[in-house]
């Protein structure tokens, strides 16, 4: 049992290293000649990526997944409120540039 | 049941709708937090959309392969914190104590690259006041920085609850992780738009 | 004729002090958002001939608004009394106490008074060298969000004394909640540094967001201040639970008390 949530753990924490290595990617990707340029698309993606980190941390660490139910919705909704924020903050600065 | 089996059981098996893990005082804290620091990012966001070169440049100065580097420490420290709490949980304190160990071990090597990572900065000409970039960046590297040294005081208390039979509380160890998965995810947000963000 | 239930009312002096203590916020959230109108903050890189222009658009009110905090502002006092009460009611140290009743009673001071008496001083006569009056300004303003440093060592402290309590008088979400306002303080510390942008005096960050945070902060201290008080049993151990009370907010109350 306790090897089957050590595992468990271990797990979680591949994948977020594994998410952590492909922003090297993605940076790869939006750097033309070693100057950054402004892309959306990579924006985005990097929020997306942290957050689904972040839901992983709280589902997986910070054993969010065997808390109450009423816990496990408000992370949820915590996290979806952040992304709509940052999201919503930068389409919004977009548009008014 | 073999005792393998009653040993530990796994946190979704034990009384999943009865425990908040630490306590709902700390996820308070952790999410009112979390809306401060939201609050940070979004002042962030819309300027750097309005002052998109000034942050581009300033950004081409970091090292990319750095904050990756200092993600995965925080989040392997948060991974032997996460191991703390299950090894406390069986009682196997021994185990539990080392990881605390571990955690703050990881800890340190983050606060001693983000150190390295101003010093290098600051010789290169970059401060909190040379660009509009590097206000933010200090500013939320620094006051994340802040987190995690409250996080090594909480840590001491966590250390103090393994090994002290007497007082120890399952519920103390959990507030304390809470604390320290708490500052590793603000880490991750922050890494994501000071770092990568375009 | 009977006595008024009031005057036998053991918790009497409590509620005294708990009532003078909204009368002081309210004071305060008047006299400086709406009669002097130094919040939210002038800005940091008016020049000296802008800043002639604010001093005389807040002339009365500055004087009038700022007379009321000199005569009145020492209900100030009971809420630092009371807070100071709910830490010896605690099971910690009376150092804790001590020592919080002697840093926020030094720190109104400057970050308090000061911007008062600069402020009336610059008002005081309109036909100064705005030099001068400039001056007087940043003197003001920087002495309100600078001084930063003493109110966040009293949260901390305030904090510790929670979260070491056994006598449950506050939650420990409301000892999280100082950690976030101490925060908070070390978040305006650049406002020494910045004319302009977020980080000045007048900043997003440094004053809209930590304003929140302040005004959410206050706000629970006095709701949880009178929580204590109502179940306040004058004696030394545990504070018993706040009974629930008819009808609506139970769950609140419940929820809330410690």
């Amino acid at each position: 049992m306790e090897d089957g949530s050590n595992r468990r753990l271990f797990v979680a924490w591949l994948i977020l290293v594994a998410i952590s290595l492909v922003y090297l990617w993605i940076d790869h990707s939006a750097t033309h000649r070693g100057i950054p340029t402004a892309s959306t698309v990579v924006t985005v993606v990097a929020i997306c990526f942290a957050l689904i980190k972040v839901r992983i941390i709280m589902r997986e660490f910070m054993e969010v997944r065997g808390a109450p139910q009423v816990l496990r919705r408000l992370t949820d909704y915590w996290v979806l409120l952040m992304a709509i924020a940052l999201l919503g903050v930068y389409f919004a600065g977009k548009a008014v540039a | 049941m073999t005792t393998t089996e009653r040993a530990v059981s796994p946190v979704s098996e034990e009384n999943p709708s009865e425990r908040v893990p630490g306590g709902r005082d700390i996820w308070f804290f952790v999410l009112f937090e979390s809306a401060i620091f939201t609050s940070y990012f979004c002042v962030y966001l819309f300027n750097r959309t309005q002052h998109e070169q000034v942050f581009l440049l300033g950004q081409s100065h970091l090292l990319l392969w750095l904050g990756v580097l200092e993600t995965i420490v925080l989040l392997t420290s948060s991974w032997a914190v996460a191991r703390c709490v299950q090894h406390a949980r069986a009682g196997r304190y021994d185990g539990s104590k080392r990881d605390a160990l571990l955690t703050a071990g990881f800890g340190v090597l983050f606060l001693l690259l983000k150190v390295g990572e101003w010093v290098r900065l600051i010789h290169a000409g970059h401060t909190f006041t040379s660009s509009e970039f590097f206000q933010y960046f200090f500013f939320l590297t620094v006051i994340h920085c802040i987190h995690l040294l409250i996080g090594f005081v909480v840590l001491g208390v966590l250390w103090y609850q393994l090994s002290d039979q007497k007082r120890r509380t399952q519920q103390t160890v959990e507030t304390c992780a809470t604390y320290w998965h708490s500052v590793d995810f603000f880490w991750v947000v922050i890494f994501a738009l000071l770092y990568v963000v375009r | 004729m009977r006595r008024p239930a009031l005057l036998d009312d053991p918790k009497r002096e409590l509620w005294l002090a708990w009532y003078a203590t909204v009368a002081f916020y309210s004071l305060y959230t008047v006299v400086f958002f709406i009669i002097t109108r130094t919040q939210p903050p002038g800005r940091p890189w008016y020049t000296p001939t802008q800043v002639v222009g604010w001093f005389a658009s807040r002339h009365e009110g500055l004087l009038i608004g700022f007379g009321l905090i000199f005569i009145l502002g020492g209900l100030s006092a009971t809420s630092i009394a009371l807070i100071t009460y709910s830490i010896r009611r605690m099971s910690v140290s009376r150092a804790f106490a001590y020592s919080y009743l002697i840093i926020y009673a030094v720190s109104a001071v400057p970050g308090f008074l000061f911007i008062c008496v600069a402020m009336t001083v610059g008002a005081f006569r309109p036909g100064r060298n705005p030099e001068i009056l400039r001056w007087l300004y940043d003197l003001g303003f920087l002495s309100f969000s600078g001084t930063m440093g003493v109110f966040l060592i009293g949260s901390l402290i305030w904090m510790v004394a929670i979260l070491l309590d056994k006598n449950r008088v506050f939650p420990a979400w409301f000892g999280y909640l100082n950690l976030c306002n101490a925060l908070t303080e070390v978040v305006v510390a650049p406002s020494w540094i910045f004319h302009a942008g977020v980080f000045a005096w007048n900043g997003v960050i440094a004053w809209w967001i930590n304003v929140v945070v302040f005004g959410l902060y206050t706000g629970a201290f006095i709701f949880l201040l009178r929580n204590m008080i109502l179940r306040e049993d004058f004696g030394t151990g545990p504070l018993p639970d706040l009974l629930p009370p008819e009808g609506r907010g139970r769950v609140l109350a419940e929820y809330m008390s410690p």
